[in-house]
């Protein structure tokens, strides 16, 4: 449905000619749907009025970053936030940065690592917005979620401008929950299904110490790019253990010493996705990782703030590694290697090979909850994958899940992927199949209860979550034009 | 080669936006983090890589869809590579090729763009990119140089379009000239016999008239009876080296850029690089010497899907890292007296000029606004002087320093060189 040419003027008046767009022809670079228009506000200003006209209307928004995913009913008009790219502040002293929409974390993390800080990037990559809540590889260090979105400049549904936490008694950025309205639950929650409605156009987010160098020394050319030398003080390792009980001591007793910078989860096939350069060396890699490491286990890096402290936190991570009969990875040792996945790791440049790159698509069953339960139900969703993997339907990666902890450990993210050919509708419902199932066995059995899924006991089981929800939303936007769904990406 | 050959390629697409900029672990802040000038300039999807390939995708399934607005999106493309390279840092898929196929879909539909349209009715009269005035080995009058086309020569120093038509490009070939002259090189023009390589036509989506051409100069090269072409244009050197190469047409010749061509002068110590000339610079790499102008891989295989999919054998993928990067910096910093200083965006993430894809003819303001990000980027590491290696970037970087006022010098590396003599 084109808008009118009356209404596309009001539209037009508030960001000019040059940024509002309705022919059909661009709209596949987007979505395979069809928007009734694309408009690329500059500012809070403009969001504001675009969105009060959507409400006058009654037409359907939302907006997008980067762009990688996201869910497009027909005909709603689409926010491109491309121009919404400033670094507002960077606050050394309080800690915290401010920014819009569109800068990405790989823009933010050089900026900050020039001032000796680093800020939580999620799994997604340094390649999507700062702004975006979630979690990734330096949980530890940063934690992830809701505790790293400080105060929020947010457009509501009906283009009213709310400003959470401390900004919207001081003018100040460095709190979300006050003095000020806290609004935790509605704007930075994990409540799902999707993201809160309307727009964030500014957001704090929480900034953490960094004890690496103000860049990485990166030599060498695409796609194989690896450090001249390791950066004084920091170390990175993969571990295998010979049973998933014992990795999980180790990662407990590591997160309860908080000795690691990062610790990630990587399984044998992510860790090869993630060192090698094309498929057929992707696939050579991991037949040869999997019979070099005994069973699960993780990646690690640690990073000293002088020699004395890195080489107490080598110490405590090789005993705890001990203890736990946990074997380093050899390939990973090589300086090499170890440079690559340093860097990599750090600037999360390489998720797209670990999802999208074996076989141009993904599905996964993300799990935030407590890390003992997680890792239980992720043994047998692996498992799961098997005759998947058997009839050729994913890539084959063993069965793998992986998940970290977080903070101290306890707390923990848990995410299995299933790589597959986008093309090939059976692997695609396979997969779905398989995640429907997973999904609900996790909550039958009680492990944990997703909130992404469809399934109808769930909402019943948590107080009717969903129902409270919905009034929530409705209340927000009466007039239903911010659809749920997707994430800013 | 159609679009439909890419279909996969073009599936493969996970909007992740990382064509939109250069690797992650390259990013330096929040300046010059972008590659590709398009979608920095025109802000909707539709104008970087991942947005091309993904309307490809819908046209192969739905048709084509012209629009004007589409038009744009096709037109205002350097085609510089730029997404391709920052692509294939992590993906197994070609960008640019179907984003060149598309365009020569376009124009074989005739949805062509009328500026386009004009500056090819001049190649096709005149055997020239540039409509210029007399004739195109004019520069060359007084200097006594041999032409093949009467002389036996080793070396055939092909000229090009802008700097043979330009006359403030001029001093590029005298320079250059010059330079081989001092060198003791036995080389020859093609003077007015000279005629387009075919390069940016091929750039522009005209590959029929692009073939033409190029048959036409091998014509002119077999009969010559060279067995080395030097150029110091790099759409020249591109066409010569890479695309002649594709297309079957190159046979043994052996192609070379100025700056590769020097550089082994002065380490055979036929050239030496004696006067110091104080001048603190930086370095632009020209798409088509730097990413796009690695050698072509001759590849004939198969997509296999299995649990993953794989090539059958493997697919050498060319992710412009084999591009002319050391030798042009070899050179200049052979070059007494001179202090060098890299940019942010270097070699196979290089910033465009602005003057590829015919983005100088269809819209010089956006080939201006682009050659001014990286004037301000050289601007940004103290250099008083941005040394190239092509006369269209040399030209687009002027042409953007009038407009901004900017007092930084812009230099072709012969003309470094020449100074140094």
């Amino acid at each position: 449905m084109a808008l009118s040419k009356d209404v596309y003027k009001e539209f037009e008046d508030v960001v000019g000619a040059e940024n509002i767009c309705s022919d059909p022809a661009i709209m596949p670079a987007y979505y395979s749907t069809e928007f009734a228009a694309v408009i690329l506000p500059k500012d809070t200003a403009e969001v504001q009025a675009l969105v009060k006209l959507c409400n006058k209307h009654k037409l359907m928004f939302r907006p997008i970053c980067t762009g990688w995913s996201g869910m497009f009913p027909k005909n709603i008009v689409l926010f491109d936030l491309r121009r919404m790219n400033h670094i507002i502040e960077i606050n050394e002293k309080n800690m915290y940065a401010v920014v819009e929409p569109y800068v990405i974390s790989a823009e933010l993390q050089a900026e900050l690592m020039k001032r000796g800080l680093n800020f939580c990037i999620k799994g997604a990559g340094t390649n999507c917005s700062a702004m975006l809540r979630g979690h990734g590889h330096m949980d530890q260090t940063t934690s992830g979620d809701d505790r790293n979105h400080l105060a929020i400049e947010w457009v509501t549904p009906e283009g009213d401008l709310v400003k959470s936490g401390s900004l919207g008694s001081t003018d100040d950025w460095f709190c979300g929950d006050g003095p000020g309205p806290s609004l935790r639950a509605i704007l930075t929650s994990a409540v799902p299904p999707g993201v809160t409605p309307g727009v964030f156009t500014k957001a704090a987010v929480k900034l953490y110490h960094w004890p690496g160098p103000e860049k990485f020394p990166v030599v060498g050319h695409s796609p194989k790019y690896t450090l001249s030398e390791i950066p004084a003080n920091m170390m990175a390792r993969y571990y295998s253990f010979p049973s998933v009980e014992k990795m999980w001591n180790a990662e407990l007793k590591l997160g309860e010493g908080e000795i690691c910078y990062e610790l990630m989860g990587f399984n044998a096939a992510m860790v090869a996705a993630n060192i090698t350069t094309c498929n057929e060396e992707d696939e050579a890699m991991f037949n040869r990782l999997s019979k070099e490491v005994q069973g699960p286990g993780f990646f690690v890096i640690i990073g000293g703030n002088s020699a004395a402290d890195f080489a107490y936190k080598k110490k405590v991570l090789e005993k705890i590694v001990k203890d736990n009969d946990g074997k380093s990875l050899k390939t990973v040792e090589d300086p090499e290697i170890e440079g690559i996945l340093l860097c990599q790791c750090i600037r999360i440049s390489a998720s797209i090979r670990e999802t999208f790159r074996p076989g141009g698509a993904f599905n996964s069953i993300p799990i935030m909850g407590q890390r003992d339960l997680t890792i239980k139900w992720a043994i047998g969703a692996g498992k799961a994958k098997l005759p998947l993997i058997k009839s050729g339907h994913i890539v084959d990666d063993g069965g793998a899940f992986f998940g970290w902890g977080v903070e101290q450990g306890h707390l923990g993210k848990t995410e299995i992927f299933c790589k597959f050919d986008p093309t090939n509708e059976v692997a695609k419902k396979a997969v779905e199949g398989w995640q429907k199932q997973e999904t609900r066995r996790a909550f039958t059995e009680r492990y944990f209860a997703s909130t992404l899924s469809m399934d109808p006991d769930v909402g019943p089981a948590l107080c009717n979550y969903d129902q409270w929800w919905k009034k929530l939303v409705h209340a927000l936007d009466p007039n239903g034009v911010s659809p749920e769904g997707g994430s800013l990406v | 080669m159609s679009l439909e050959q890419y279909q996969a390629d073009m599936g493969m697409c996970c909007r992740c936006s990382a064509c939109k900029f250069i690797p992650m672990q390259k990013i330096k802040g929040s300046s010059y983090s972008y590659v590709c000038p398009s979608i920095a300039r025109y802000n909707f999807h539709a104008y970087s890589g991942g947005g091309r390939i993904n309307i490809g995708s819908a046209a192969l399934k739905n048709g084509m869809n012209y629009t004007d607005k589409l038009l744009d999106v096709v037109y205002n493309c350097q085609m510089c590579g730029g997404c391709d390279t920052s692509c294939k840092y992590a993906m197994d898929m070609e960008v640019l090729d179907p984003i060149y196929e598309f365009r020569i879909k376009c124009i074989e539909d005739g949805k062509t763009n009328p500026a386009l349209e004009k500056v090819m009715a001049n190649l096709r009269k005149n055997g020239a990119m540039v409509a210029g005035k007399g004739e195109r080995g004019a520069w060359a009058k007084g200097l006594g140089l041999k032409n093949v086309t009467k002389d036996k020569v080793d070396v055939l120093f092909h000229v090009g379009c802008q700097t043979s038509f330009n006359p403030d490009m001029w001093k590029l070939a005298k320079a250059t000239a010059n330079i081989l002259q001092k060198a003791g090189v036995n080389f020859g023009i093609t003077g007015d016999a000279e005629t387009c390589c075919g390069s940016r036509a091929y750039q522009m989506g005209y590959r029929e008239d692009f073939l033409k051409q190029a048959k036409k100069y091998m014509a002119i090269v077999k009969k010559a009876g060279v067995k080395t072409i030097v150029t110091d244009c790099a759409d020249c050197y591109h066409a010569l080296n890479v695309l002649y190469d594709k297309y079957e047409l190159k046979g043994d010749i052996e192609v070379m850029h100025i700056s590769q061509y020097i550089a082994q002068l002065i380490e055979k110590g036929k050239l030496k690089l004696k006067k110091k000339v104080n001048l603190a610079v930086t370095y632009h790499d020209p798409c088509r010497l730097g990413r796009l102008g690695e050698p072509w891989i001759k590849w004939n295989g198969k997509r296999k899907q299995s649990d993953r999919f794989i090539f059958d054998p493997p697919k050498p993928y060319r992710r412009g890292v084999n591009g002319i990067y050391e030798p042009p910096r070899d050179v200049i910093k052979a070059i007494p007296g001179i202090k060098f200083t890299e940019m942010t965006r270097i070699k196979e993430y290089s910033w465009c000029c602005g003057a590829g894809g015919g983005v100088t003819d269809s819209n010089p303001e956006f080939a201006t606004w682009t050659g001014q990000q990286r004037i301000d980027e050289a601007i940004s590491t103290g250099a008083e002087a941005l040394v190239t290696a092509c006369p269209w970037c040399e030209k687009t970087f002027n042409d953007a320093i009038k407009a901004s006022g900017s007092n930084i010098k812009i230099y072709d590396i012969v003309e470094l060189v020449e100074k140094a003599l």
